[in-house]
């Protein structure tokens, strides 16, 4: 276990570097930099300026891998570099937008498995009743539905009918409770009901494999009672692939939701790289993506490792 | 497309009073700010959508199996230096992705089409390695070594068929994210160029302004949308039950046997004799 978990690690280190060079490679493929932005606005606000002069400053003008390597310097010393725009360092703008999307992000994932995983079981307990129906019919017209879709119309009509509107401006939990709840509530409910639909069905689908396993007809037939087999023995192995949807949620939450802060005006991280990227503000959309990437990779390490721990059976190599 | 400035956001045909029904012309769907005839709109990006999605899937097939089966195949560093590759792709958000690839080569209906085949189809070859390299360990694939076939002729003469199953339900998957993201880029305004007709581009240009004076805007192209996930949800759904063999006579699938009894009558009505029919069934 302990050398898996080192071998784990250390394979980290090459995918970070390969992310680095992706990333660095494909930022220098858009067309235009961020001498342009810089020579255009500093133009049109009536000033003169040499674009080369701006250039060297910014560091543009040396050669490509001259330029990974010092970026890939910096970051190995934990300098992120700064923005070409802000004055400030990519760091703090990461600190700074992060918890806003890393909130959307659990709010969305907890509705998620609060609505998902006791649906999904409850349907395969009870398969072919009612509420069952209900369910799986409801979670294919959810899964049809884009969540910009029903983010446009939540925006629209209660606005009409009851005068809803997210708010302009962000305000800290631990300031305003009501007023940051205000903000995210819905979008995450929304995200919430996109994803549950994907993920009621895969438990329902799941937990229905398990319960026709010969276990389950054996703890049946030697009379356990039905809480017993649904809960010993049924539930607790169809957890398994519950735990990578969840994996996977919680690399997708540092991401953000591109679409819902776009929508609901969330000040996040997502919104934050869109900006940086129309600007080509290179250290911020490298920064935040191997931020992403980091995540991602550290998540995925732990949902491997969780499957040992859920699942004694599960060989880890 | 023709433009009717004077009648321009009128109501579709079942919304109109009878009055104004002799009135005004024959828009079924209304028209839009511009003038532009709803429906025509909608029918023009059905053939959008079906484009950037069947060309998307495709490609992102050709590289998934590309990748997928050349790593299994060669092995060694190859493999080790492109799943290391995959592996770092995978990390990066898909969302992101799509749009730095899409500031790189802009708008556009080919450049869209390439941008989201790339990522699915790199993130998709996992899944293809995995398989093929349980075909390389199969016989076979030992014999065809052993007779001089080379890479490339086993990766196609014996590898690919022997994945085909596996390859076309990923497709079928990847043909129903690719509706989702189509829609979702053409929301962000990062698809086709904007004369382009795309029911997503219609939701964000035309639905969302005129939401309270024209509802229809946002709610017909939306209707488009769900009803073309779902057809490839469900379409995907069949195909996955017919060809996966883990879901064979499992719980959910579709009855094959049903459908393979009634494949056989159909073949004996043409009197084709099926390769799998014995000489008696045929006789009776």
């Amino acid at each position: 276990m302990g050398k898996y978990i080192v071998k784990r690690v250390l394979l980290l280190i090459p995918t970070v570097i390969l992310v680095c060079l992706i990333v660095f490679t494909l930022m220098r493929m858009i067309p235009g930099d961020a001498v342009d932005t810089i020579v255009n606005r500093l133009t049109s606000s009536g000033m003169s300026v040499d674009a080369d002069a701006v250039r060297a400053q910014l560091g543009l003008d040396q050669p490509f891998f001259k330029q990974f390597f010092t970026w890939l310097w910096d970051i190995c010393r934990g300098d992120l570099g700064d923005s070409f725009f802000e004055n400030e360092s990519v760091w703090s703008i990461i600190s700074r937008e992060l918890p806003k999307s890393l909130e959307l992000g659990l709010l969305t994932l907890l509705f998620t498995n609060l609505l998902s995983i006791p649906l999904g079981l409850h349907c395969a307990a009870r398969q072919d009743s009612l509420t069952d129906y209900v369910v799986r019919m409801l979670s294919i017209v959810f899964m049809a539905l884009p969540v910009f879709l029903l983010a446009t119309l939540v925006l629209v009509y209660p606005a009409i009918w009851w005068n809803y509107a997210p708010p302009i401006t962000w305000s800290s939990i631990f300031q305003d409770f009501a007023a940051n709840m205000k903000m995210f509530l819905v979008p995450a409910i929304l995200g919430a009901i996109t994803q549950c639909a994907m993920q009621i069905r895969t438990i329902r689908t799941v937990t229905l494999e398990v319960m026709r396993m010969d276990y389950i007809r054996t703890a049946w037939a030697k009379g356990d009672s039905e809480r017993t087999v649904l809960f010993r023995h049924a539930f607790r192995n169809s957890m398994i692939p519950v735990i990578t949807m969840i994996g996977n949620g919680l690399g997708m939450v540092v991401g953000g939701n591109v679409i819902l802060e776009n929508l609901f005006n969330i000040p996040g991280i997502g919104n934050q790289v869109i900006a940086s990227l129309s600007t080509r503000d290179y250290p911020v959309v490298m920064g935040c993506t191997l931020v992403f990437a980091v995540v991602v990779m550290v998540v995925n390490l732990i949902v491997d490792i969780a499957y040992k721990w859920v699942d004694p059976r599960v060989e880890l190599d | 497309m023709q433009t009717d400035v004077i009648h321009k956001l009128q109501k579709p045909w079942f919304m109109l009073s009878a009055a104004e029904k002799e009135v005004l012309p024959h828009y079924i769907l209304g028209t839009d700010s511009l003038g532009r005839d709803v429906l025509s709109y909608l029918i023009y990006g059905a053939r959008t959508s079906v484009i950037l999605c069947v060309g998307c899937t495709l490609l992102s097939m050709l590289i998934s199996v590309a990748i997928g089966t050349l790593s299994a195949v060669i092995g060694g560093w190859f493999d080790l230096v492109v799943q290391r590759f995959v592996d770092a792709w995978q990390c990066i958000p898909n969302m992101l992705m799509l749009m730095i690839l899409m500031s790189i080569f802009g708008n556009g209906m080919w450049q869209l089409i390439f941008a989201m085949a790339v990522p699915s189809g790199i993130s998709g070859s996992r899944m293809i390695r995995s398989a093929a390299i349980g075909v390389k360990d199969s016989g076979y694939m030992k014999v065809s070594g052993q007779l001089g076939c080379g890479t490339i002729w086993k990766t196609i003469r014996h590898v690919i068929p022997n994945i085909m199953p596996l390859v076309i339900v990923s497709a079928t998957g990847a043909l129903s994210s690719a509706v989702m993201m189509e829609s979702s880029m053409n929301f962000l305004g990062m698809g086709v160029e904007p004369g382009t007709p795309s029911w997503g581009y219609m939701i964000t240009n035309q639905g969302r302004p005129n939401m309270y004076l024209a509802p229809w805007l946002a709610l017909l192209p939306s209707i488009m949308i769900a009803l073309m996930v779902f057809s490839a949800n469900m379409f995907g759904d069949g195909v996955r039950d017919m060809l996966d063999p883990r879901l064979k006579g499992g719980v959910g699938s579709y009855n094959t046997k049903r459908i393979q009894k009634m494949a056989a009558k159909q073949l004996k009505k043409f009197n084709i004799k099926h390769p799998t029919n014995t000489g008696e069934e045929t006789q009776a």
